[in-house]
C-alpha cells in the first residue's frame, strides 16, 4: 500500500481509538445525503413505475392510432395478433361527453371498450373498487372514483349521457333524447387524472354515442413477456398498416408526461444532491483544519523525504476515503429506510389520523419505490467526485508547505 | 565513492534573510566536511544561525549561494528531497512522532516513504526499537511514551534506511538532564556501531565534547572549539 494512502487510514482511523470522532461525523454528513438521495430517488422512481404499470395495464404497451377513424377493426386486429412478439390487441372508441346526474353535470372521456377482448390486453378488472366489470353492457357504464364522488353516483345509480354527435343532430332540427344508462362499477386506477375523469362503456355504446358506425379510434396492443415495447411498436409498424394508420409505444404516447416525471426526479436529485455538497464542505473545512493542525507532520514527511505531491495525495485519500465511507454508510441507510418506509408513512398517518386520505389520494396503501441501479451509479459517482474535489483545497494546502516553514511555524 | 570521501560536503553556503529594508546575513560562506562515521557538535549562541544551518545541510531550504553535496551527489532543490530519504536521518527537539501511528509504524515510516516495506523492514524496525530499549513498548502510541522514549523512537526513526549521516538538532532540548544524557549516550553509541556520521546541534557543551570536533558558528562562519 502507498505511504500516503496508508497514512490517510491511519489519520482517519487512529490505531488504539474505538470511535474516531471526526471521521465518523464526516462519514455521517456524506452518508445522509447519499441514503436520502437513494430514498428520493427511489421513491420517484416507484411513482414512475407505478403509473408506468398502470398505463401499461389500462393501455397495453403499444398503441395504434389514426389520423382520421380506422374503419375495419376486426381485420386490422387480426393482422396486428400475427405480428411476433404480439399477445393479444383490443379495439376501442374515445372522446369526451357530457354525463348529467340529478342536475350535476361532468364532462369526463370516455372510453369504448370490447368486453370480447379486451380482458386479454388491459386488466382493468384489478381497480374495479364497487360493483363489478362483469356486468357492462351497452345500457351501463363504469365511472372513475372521483368522478362518481363528485357527482354524488354509486354503484346502481343512473346517469344521462350526451355527446357532441347530438349538438350536431340538433342543428338539423333533429331532436335528440339524452342515454340514460346505469353505473355498475367504480373504478380507481391511482392516476389523479385518470380517476377524476374517466367513464368506460362497451364498444358499441361509443360508437353509437359518436355515430361511428363499425368504426374505432384506435387499438391496444398487449406485448408478449420480454419484448420491448419500442421494438414491438417498430415491428407492428413494419407490417402491413393501412395508410395513415400507425403504432406508438406507451412511453411515446406519454412522451410529455414521462418528461414531466423524469423532470421532477431530476430536480428534486439535483437539490438533494446539495446536500452531499453541504457535506463535502464540511469534510473539506475539517480537513483545513486537519492541515493546520498537523503543519508540524507534514513538515515531518518532507523532512523524511516524501514528495509534495504524495503529501497532497495523503489529504486527498482521506476525502476519497470519507466519501467511499459515506456513500457505503448512505447506501446502506437508503435501503434501511427503504425497507420501513411504507411502516414510517403509515405510522405518521396513523398519528394524523389521514389513514383514509392516503388511500384515496394514492391507491396504494405502501409508498411505492423502484431503485433504478443507474440512478445509484449515478449517486455513487458523483458523491466520489465532489468528496474527491473536497479533499483538493486541502491536499493543494498541504502541499504547498515546505518542511522549514512547517518546522518554522511549530 | 570512495571510502575517505565525506558524506557531507558544503562549499560557501551563504544564506541571509530580508527584515523590512534591511537583509540581515546569518551565514557568510560556511565550509563543512563530515568524513563517514564521524561525530560533529555545532555550538553557538541563539539567533547564530544554528539551525537555518541544518535546515541547509539537510536539503530543507536553498542556500542563497554554494554548494552542497551528499555522498559526492551534488544536492539541489530539485534532487534533495528524494536524496534525504536514502542520504539522512533527522532527530528533532520536539521529537515529531506521527500520533496516529505506533512506535514501530513510526520508526517504519521512512522505509514506508521509500516504497520498501517487506518483512526485513519490520524485522529491522524492531530491532532498532530493541536496540534503542523499546522491544516491549513497539505498538505503543506516541502519547503513551514519555519523552526520553519518544526521542529514542525518533532515534531508530532516523536510522531505519541506514542513512550514512544523521543530523539531530537539540535532541535533548526537551527532556531533564539525567534522560538527556541517556539519550546522548544512546545517538552516539548508535552512531559508533553503524558507522553513521552526525552532525549535533546543541547548547549543552558536555554533550558537546563527546563528539569527534566541535565547531561553534559565530558571525555566520563555523570555528573549531
Amino acid at each position: 500500500m502507498p505511504w500516503y494512502l496508508y497514512l490517510a487510514l491511519k489519520q482517519l482511523f487512529p490505531s488504539g481509538r474505538r470511535f474516531p470522532f471526526f471521521t465518523a461525523i464526516s462519514v455521517l454528513g456524506v452518508a445522509l445525503g447519499v441514503g436520502l438521495l437513494v430514498v428520493v430517488t427511489s421513491v420517484m422512481g416507484g411513482f414512475g413505475y407505478e403509473i408506468r404499470r398502470m398505463i401499461v395495464e389500462t393501455e397495453g404497451e403499444v398503441q395504434i392510432k389514426s389520423r382520421g377513424l380506422i374503419p375495419d377493426a376486426d381485420t386490422l386486429v387480426a393482422a396486428v395478433e400475427k405480428v411476433p412478439g404480439v399477445e393479444a390487441a383490443t379495439p376501442y372508441a374515445s372522446g369526451v361527453v357530457m354525463i348529467v346526474h340529478e342536475g350535476r353535470p361532468a364532462y369526463p372521456a370516455m372510453r369504448g371498450l370490447d368486453l370480447a377482448t379486451v380482458g386479454r390486453v388491459v386488466n382493468l378488472g384489478h381497480y374495479i373498487r364497487l360493483g363489478s366489470l362483469d356486468e357492462l353492457d351497452d345500457d351501463s357504464v363504469v365511472l372513475s372514483s372521483e368522478l362518481a364522488q363528485t357527482l354524488g353516483v354509486t354503484v346502481g345509480d343512473r346517469i344521462e349521457i350526451y355527446s357532441p354527435l347530438m349538438i350536431e343532430r340538433l342543428r338539423s332540427d333533429e331532436l335528440f333524447l339524452p342515454r340514460e344508462v346505469r353505473v355498475v362499477g367504480i373504478l380507481e386506477i391511482g392516476h389523479q387524472q385518470l380517476d377524476s375523469s374517466m367513464l368506460y362503456c362497451t364498444l358499441r355504446l361509443a360508437q353509437d354515442l359518436y355515430g361511428l358506425g363499425p368504426m374505432v379510434h384506435g387499438i391496444n396492443v398487449r406485448a408478449k413477456t420480454g419484448v420491448g415495447e419500442d421494438d414491438l411498436a417498430a415491428r407492428v409498424n413494419a407490417s402491413a398498416l393501412p395508410r395513415g394508420v400507425q403504432a406508438f409505444s406507451w412511453m411515446d404516447s406519454f412522451e410529455e408526461f414521462l418528461w414531466v416525471l423524469n423532470l421532477e426526479k431530476g430536480m428534486i436529485f439535483f437539490l438533494l444532491l446539495f446536500i452531499v455538497i453541504v457535506a463535502a464542505f464540511s469534510v473539506m473545512s475539517s480537513l483545513l483544519i486537519s492541515v493546520v493542525r498537523k503543519t508540524r507532520e507534514i513538515g515531518l514527511l518532507g523532512a523524511l523525504g516524501a514528495r509534495a505531491r504524495g503529501v497532497a495525495a495523503c489529504f486527498c485519500a482521506q476525502g476519497i476515503l470519507i466519501g467511499f465511507f459515506g456513500t457505503g454508510a448512505g447506501l446502506i441507510l437508503g435501503w434501511f429506510m427503504l425497507a420501513v418506509r411504507n411502516d414510517v408513512v403509515l405510522t405518521i398517518a396513523r398519528l394524523t389520523q389521514r389513514e383514509e386520505a392516503l388511500r384515496r389520494f394514492y391507491q396504494f396503501s405502501n409508498l411505492p419505490a423502484h431503485t433504478a441501479p443507474g440512478d445509484i451509479v449515478l449517486i455513487v459517482g458523483l458523491t466520489l467526485v465532489i468528496s474527491l474535489l473536497a479533499g483538493l483545497i486541502p491536499a493543494w494546502r498541504a502541499a504547498r508547505l515546505k518542511p522549514v516553514e512547517a518546522f518554522r511555524n511549530e | 565513492m570512495s571510502e575517505a570521501s565525506p558524506v557531507l560536503q558544503a562549499t560557501g553556503l551563504h544564506k541571509s534573510y530580508r527584515s523590512g529594508d534591511r537583509r540581515i546575513e546569518v551565514l557568510s560562506g560556511v565550509d563543512l566536511a563530515i568524513a563517514p562515521g564521524e561525530s560533529v557538535a555545532i555550538r553557538g549562541e541563539s539567533g547564530a544561525g544554528k539551525s537555518t544551518l541544518l535546515n541547509l545541510l539537510a536539503g530543507l531550504d536553498a542556500a542563497d549561494a554554494g554548494e552542497l553535496h551528499w555522498d559526492g551527489r551534488r544536492v539541489t532543490p530539485a534532487t534533495a528531497t528524494e536524496l534525504r530519504n536514502a542520504y539522512l536521518g533527522m532527530v528533532f527537539q520536539s521529537f515529531y512522532l506521527i500520533p496516529e501511528l505506533t512506535a514501530r509504524d513510526n520508526v517504519l515510516m521512512p522505509r514506508r516513504i521509500a516504497g520498501r516495506i517487506n518483512a526485513a523492514a519490520r524485522s529491522r524496525a524492531e530491532s532498532l526499537l530493541d536496540r534503542v530499549g523499546l522491544a516491549e513498548r513497539s505498538h505503543h502510541l506516541p502519547m503513551q511514551l514519555s519523552g526520553g522514549e519518544r526521542q529514542r523512537v525518533a532515534l531508530a526513526r532516523a536510522l531505519m534506511n541506514q542513512p550514512p549521516l544523521l543530523l539531530a538538532d537539540e535532541p535533548t532540548g526537551n527532556l531533564d538532564e539525567r534522560t538527556g544524557d541517556s539519550v546522548i549516550e544512546l545517538l552516539l553509541s548508535l552512531c559508533l556501531d553503524t558507522r553513521t556520521a552526525l552532525i549535533l546541534v546543541t547548547h549543552n557543551p558536555s554533550h558537546a565534547t563527546k563528539t569527534q570536533r566541535v565547531l561553534t558558528l559565530r558571525s555566520g562562519k563555523l570555528h573549531h572549539g
